[in-house]
């Protein structure tokens, strides 16, 4: 996922997270008194050339944190810093001082490899409660398609916002706001002799920060987005980025550079594969899982390298790629097999744009291959390790796709979202009781993103624990007594249509023996009970990865001498996506519970917070309720 | 760090031979290694991980030269294995060339894939770790060997500290230190195995060689990462004689260079009675003083700006290194008249000071210690205050020096054990004829509790302060609706010593309350928040490290509702104890009840006088861990009365 272009300009958000759109707070720390971003436009003879001029006031309200003096700036090959002048100034003395060191530093990121990206870092002086610091900057931008975005709001509250732009008049610009519906945004335009201005201008934007289970934060953050349409130039009017068709184009034009020589090799191993299987299904299925278990995701930053698949022969040699090298691998491995297939660009659910909207790589973010089976159009996400073949990945559902299909055409397709049916889990569990003690086996078995986010989990999640302790952090059956033994986990890769889980429990201190009675809850698994929204609270919508359902029976066998003298009555709860059931019976000395549980929704909107608490409370309940044997 | 370096020169230019890394190399036609079936099931094994230091003074010139050489040989099974060897980074630190830069991958079927060196990325000052050079691995599929084999030449440093343990089992360990007859020592820690003398071919050394070395376990209540294998060692100047008081004195005299200024900055000067508020006499209060003003006031930078480190430079612009920041606080402290000593160690779980082992790499924090009051000051931790030392930092050993330049080795520790508790006193009843649990509770925290809670309420962002609330009125109750929630003491500065910080709230549950045909059961053991187990699958490794001292007092007051009686309070009676050599408790847990009426009152006591327990001692310290999480197991049966 590195294909894209999406900056941080001045902060990192790395403390993103809650938004309401009323007054500055007057319990903050800090808070932004102007931050400004004066663009200027400059086009001669068909060359760019682009200057952002940034200037922010900050003012500490406290000394409660002073580490927001750490600046990080951050550049890349498409941009370059200059001028950085930074002061702090103390009201209380009267005395400004300057910023007199600034480093360029590197840093390493999880999830690249490498990245062209680097960081101007400084801190401000003296800072202290009262101490206002100020920063200009210039951001010279050398690629006219990347005029990037502009935040009205920010990780701490903005007393004033201004953008302006500044642009020849032989030159058409696009925008559109995002978020801005809850705050006054005043847009002003002004032309001069041969330029126009059009200025931005909001007050009082309070700060932005996360919550768990949130889309990310463009989905709230107020901010607009610009891009260079086109410009005249002797009558002839020269397209940069007006529709999808110039972004389409563009890409194109950086495609047409994938290396495509030596392909031999390539085409023998998708041949070989291929020849095997009878229908293009089972071919494409085949070669997806070759390339899912023979490349390696690492991925690369480099400039305009960055925008172009590294060519599939040398993918092939090297056995590792990012985003882009596996989507042109299969690319090229599918054609040559007779399945059409096309490089497609995609942004995952973390941006929440559509192409028509803003035709600017800004929409995108990563790039899959798209194919064509029978009529329908499969999905198909080298990154992706642990998905099944003919589901998309979990993380790019509802999207829209820009899927190559010539040099000059494409289409826009939006990926479906998968039903729950397709990810499943299958628990079938049997309970015994000696000494006081509970002990059961259970079988899983899971299949879609269910299996996805178990292998992720298991591969990732787990670093240096047990196993043992890994399944009672994450399944939390029972107490966290609970001892798991003779653990086994089938084949994980993405061949494998299932995913099975299975291992024996102990687990102490949960049955309840008083005098003759005891008292036993089959509910050891209480999946979502911990799930309910706090709605006083709670901004944002809570987002859900993906559709699932989970299918339950536990068989719990009636110890020698007992009699069952109560047993809850069935609970069945459909809410708007969401519900469950569960119902009990006694049959051949066993009592036998079956639960349902599915969740057919990808968002919890603001709206529906009562209906899936309602959802919630009720299966609480229904999790409350225990069996009681005597002897 | 770089005021510690201690340079050396070394006069002469006796005889010196080729080095010794030209004489090793990798098989010149590479086959797979055989592996046993649980070495196989390995998502990655290290065949071979070999080091070799070599220091020595060359025939023309007379700066001793340094070479590294790292080789590894690694089997990857499958996807979680290849990404761990499959990118590689050199840190090009003090390297002076790059001798060589070489890897390749051997597949199943037997193709060697060699590495393509146009493909090597240089990038510039990461973070705080200087330079690198990286490559991604090429040509490897699931079941190949990755190959990996580079020499550094680096400029001369008289010391060294490597990890060897690392996150997948390593077959073969071999670490080659080689200096001839220049002084020198190196020391294993935490190894199943010494250094030996060795020979080589033309230069002589120590080896050590080690087999099977399993990754460390993350275990709960561990420093597991200085308990880690590791090496250090020291190599100086020939003819010299480098004892380890040398560079004790050594790195004193630099340190302490503006530590003990002999007149206070005139800035400082001027200030210091605003600081101090007209406290005259007591030297908590004005140690405490100076540290929340230096830390509402300055500002600690990591970067390479030496100014950081000149006291005029940091006054002005309020930003110090870290250890210019002590300068600061020498010149305040002075001022005030407080006696100090600053003190120099390392994280307790990173790496254990070995006073008798010089190894500049560890000494990482500079503390400030008070010794009239006995407490410290930690300059780069901005969430706390003066006070007994973080658990970052008690039970290392650190150096001390006073203002006659004179130093001692301590261990760091705690001068109130019962400086960390937490007093809770909940009220219960049941409300809405059954419907829900109400609890009431007070909660008094003390000690490094109310500094944590503290620092987090003040200083964490947003959400992760919405998340605390939770923690603060009783983790584990999934269904909980807070309906007060009162904080006081919460602000930073607490001048009076060891102030208490206060939590009341009131919680009602629905899940609290099970039913069980007319009965309900009351899990009453979760009010007590949700407890850690202790599991034990795989024998313990580690000895036992506790963050501090610590003890908890808790009274419950449960309110039978009319119409009811209850069965199974003997759940509520627990007492887990582990005592020392003459009998006494070093920690405990114990509750048990009394039922008058209708009124059932339940006493907790839980403590740990120790913070550090023997390995020995692990299943007694266990039980009393796990005692408060049956605790939390525990529920007594209600059923309505006949």
């Amino acid at each position: 996922m590195t294909i894209s272009y999406l900056k941080f300009p001045v902060f990192l958000l790395f403390f993103a997270a809650s938004f309401c759109f009323a007054q500055i707070d007057t319990s903050e720390d800090f808070h932004f008194l102007e931050r400004t971003e004066n663009i200027k436009i400059n086009l001669k003879k068909g060359e760019f050339n682009i200057v952002k001029s940034i200037h922010e006031k900050a003012e500490y309200l406290t000394a409660n944190k002073l580490y927001f003096a750490n600046e990080t700036l951050r550049f890349d090959s498409f941009t370059k810093l200059e001028d950085i002048e930074a002061t702090t100034y103390l009201p209380s003395t009267g005395k400004t001082i300057k910023v007199d060191y600034i480093e360029t530093k590197h840093e390493f990121d999880d999830g690249i490899f490498y990245s062209d990206q680097q960081t101007k870092n400084f801190t401000f002086p003296a800072v202290t409660k009262g101490a206002i610091t100020d920063l200009k900057y210039k951001e010279v931008i050398t690629e006219p398609h990347f005029l990037g975005l502009f935040r009205f709001g920010t990780y701490a509250p903005t007393k004033k916002a201004v953008l302006r732009i500044e642009f020849p008049k032989n030159l058409q610009i696009g925008y559109k706001e995002f978020n801005t519906e809850n705050i006054t945004v005043n847009f002003n335009k002004e032309e001069t002799k041969n330029s126009n201005i059009y200025t931005w201008t909001t007050e009082n934007v309070a700060k932005y920060s996360g919550e768990d289970d949130a889309e990310a934060a463009l989905y709230y953050l107020p901010h607009i987005i610009l891009h260079i349409k086109n410009y005249e130039e002797k009558g002839k009017t020269i397209p940069v980025l007006s529709n999808v068709t110039d972004l389409y184009s563009w890409y194109a034009s950086l495609a047409k550079q994938v290396d495509e020589n030596d392909l031999q090799k390539v085409y023998k191993i998708a041949e070989d594969i291929a020849k095997k299987y009878d229908s293009d299904f089972e071919k494409a299925e085949a070669i997806y899982n070759w390339v899912q278990e023979n490349i390696t995701y690492v991925a690369f930053e480099d400039g305009l390298g960055g925008f172009i698949p590294r060519g599939a022969a040398s993918v092939c040699n090297n056995r590792y790629g990012d985003c882009k090298d596996m989507a042109n691998l299969l690319y090229v491995m599918l054609n040559r097999v007779g399945i059409p297939s096309f490089r497609t660009w995609i942004g995952t659910r973390d941006r929440p744009y559509l192409y028509d909207e803003v035709p600017t790589p800004m929409v995108d973010n990563h790039m899959i291959t798209a194919t064509v089976i029978d009529k329908d159009t499969i999905f198909i996400d080298g990154t992706d390790s642990y998905v099944n073949f003919g589901m998309p990945s979990s993380f790019t559902q509802t999207k829209e796709a820009l899927i190559g299909i010539s040099p000059d055409k494409f289409i826009l397709k939006k990926v479906p979202v998968q039903p729950s049916e397709k990810s499943k889990a299958i628990i079938n569990t049997t309970i015994t009781f000696e000494d006081g003690s509970i002990k059961a086996s259970e079988e899983r078995v899971f299949t879609g993103y269910e299996k996805v986010d178990f292998v992720t989990d298991y591969l990732y999640k787990k670093q240096d624990n047990s196993d043992e302790e890994f399944l009672n952090t994450t399944l939390a059956l029972g107490n966290n007594k609970t001892k798991y033994q003779n653990i086994k986990v089938s084949p994980i890769e993405s061949k494998h249509k299932t995913l099975t889980l299975s291992f024996d429990l102990l687990i102490e201190s949960y049955a309840k023996t008083i005098g003759s009675k005891t008292i036993l809850n089959l509910n050891i698994d209480r999946t979502l009970s911990k799930e309910k929204i706090d709605i006083a609270k709670r901004k944002y919508g809570k987002k859900i990865d993906h559709k699932f359902e989970k299918e339950y029976t536990t068989t719990f066998v009636i110890p020698e001498g007992y009699k069952v003298t109560s047993m809850p009555k069935p609970i069945k709860y459909d809410g708007k996506a969401y519900g469950f059931s569960i119902s009990y019976e006694e049959k051949d000395g066993k009592i036998i519970q079956s639960k349902t549980i599915y969740i057919n929704t990808l968002r919890i909107d603001k709206e529906d917070f009562e209906s899936w608490n309602t959802f919630v409370k009720k299966l609480i309940k229904a999790y409350k309720k225990s069996i009681i044997i005597e002897k | 760090m770089k005021a510690f370096i201690v340079t050396l020169l070394c006069l002469c230019a006796t005889q010196a031979f080729s080095q010794e890394y030209k004489n090793y190399d990798w098989a010149e036609k590479p086959t797979l290694h055989e592996l046993s079936e649980e070495e196989a099931n390995e998502s990655s094994i290290a065949i071979l991980e070999k080091y070799m230091v070599e220091y020595m003074v060359p025939k023309f010139g007379n700066n001793i030269k340094k070479f590294e050489t790292n080789h590894t040989i690694a089997r990857v099974h499958d996807e979680k294995g290849i990404k761990t060897h499959n990118t590689v980074y050199i840190s090009m630190y003090n390297v002076i060339d790059i001798v060589d830069i070489k890897a390749r991958t051997i597949t199943p079927d037997g193709k060697v894939t060699l590495l393509n060196k146009d493909n090597i990325k240089e990038v510039k000052n990461v973070e705080e770790y200087g330079d690198f050079k990286i490559f991604a691995i090429e040509g490897a599929v699931k079941d190949s060997e990755i190959e990996v084999l580079y020499t550094l030449e680096k400029e001369y440093s008289a010391f060294g500290r490597e990890t060897l343990q690392k996150s997948y089992p390593i077959k073969k360990l071999e670490y080659d230190f080689i200096i001839g007859d220049l002084p020198g020592r190196v020391k294993a820690y935490n190894a199943k195995g010494e250094f030996t003398s060795k020979t080589y071919t033309n230069s002589k050394g120590k080896q050590l060689t080690l087999k099977n070395i399993v990754p460390m376990l993350e275990e709960e209540y561990a420093t597991y990462d200085s308990n880690k294998t590791y090496i250090a060692f020291q190599c100086f100047g020939p003819e010299t004689n480098v004892t380890d008081s040398m560079l004790w004195n050594n790195v004193v005299t630099n340190i302490t260079d503006g530590l003990f200024p002999e007149k206070v900055n005139p800035e400082i000067a001027k200030i210091i009675e605003s600081i101090l508020k007209d406290q005259k006499s007591d030297d908590f209060t004005k140690a405490y003083l100076i540290d929340d003003y230096v830390k509402k006031n300055y500002t600690i930078v990591k970067n390479n700006n030496e100014q950081l480190s000149d006291i005029d430079y940091i006054i002005k612009n309020k930003s110090a290194s870290d250890l210019g920041i002590i300068k600061v606080y020498s010149h305040l402290l002075k001022a005030a008249n407080v006696v100090y000593m600053p003190v120099i160690t390392a994280d307790v779980y990173e790496h254990r000071f070995d006073a008798e082992f010089f190894n500049p790499a560890a000494l990482r924090e500079f503390l400030i210690y008070i010794p009239t009051t006995s407490n410290y000051i930690l300059p780069n931790r901005i969430d706390y205050r003066l006070s007994e030392v973080p658990p970052t930092i008690l039970g290392n050993q650190g150096i001390f020096v006073n203002d006659k330049l004179q130093y001692s080795f301590y261990k760091i520790s705690q001068k109130d054990p019962e400086y960390s508790r937490v007093v809770r006193n909940l009220n219960i009843s049941f409300e809405d004829d059954m419907e829900y649990v109400k609890i009431n509770q007070e909660q008094e925290y003390y000690g490094h509790w109310a500094m944590n809670n503290r620092a987090f309420l003040n200083l964490a962002p947003d959400q992760s302060i919405k998340e605390y609330e939770d923690y603060l009125t009783g983790s584990g109750i999934e269904d909980k609706v807070i309906k007060k929630y009162e904080i006081t003491h919460k602000d930073m500065t607490q001048l009076e010593y060891n102030k208490p910080f206060l939590v009341h709230s009131t919680i009602t549950s629905e899940s609290l309350l099970e039913e069980a045909g007319d009965s309900y059961i009351f899990q009453l053991g979760k009010v007590i928040g949700t407890q850690s187990e202790l599991y034990q699958e795989t024998e313990r490794v580690n000895p036992i490290q506790m963050q501090y001292p610590n003890r908890y007092n808790y009274e419950i007051i449960v309110t039978i509702p009319d119409g009811y009686e209850v069965e199974g309070l003997e759940s509520l009676i627990i007492k887990k104890e582990l005592l020392d050599e003459e009998g006494n408790q070093k920690c405990k847990f114990e509750s048990n009840y009394k039922l008058e009426g209708n009124k059932l009152t339940i006493i907790i006591e839980e403590f740990y006088k120790e913070f550090e327990y023997d390995i020995t001692e692990y299943e007694g310290f266990r039980k009393v861990i796990n005692a408060a999480s049956d605790f939390n197991k525990a529920a007594i049966l209600m059923n309505p009365k006949e």
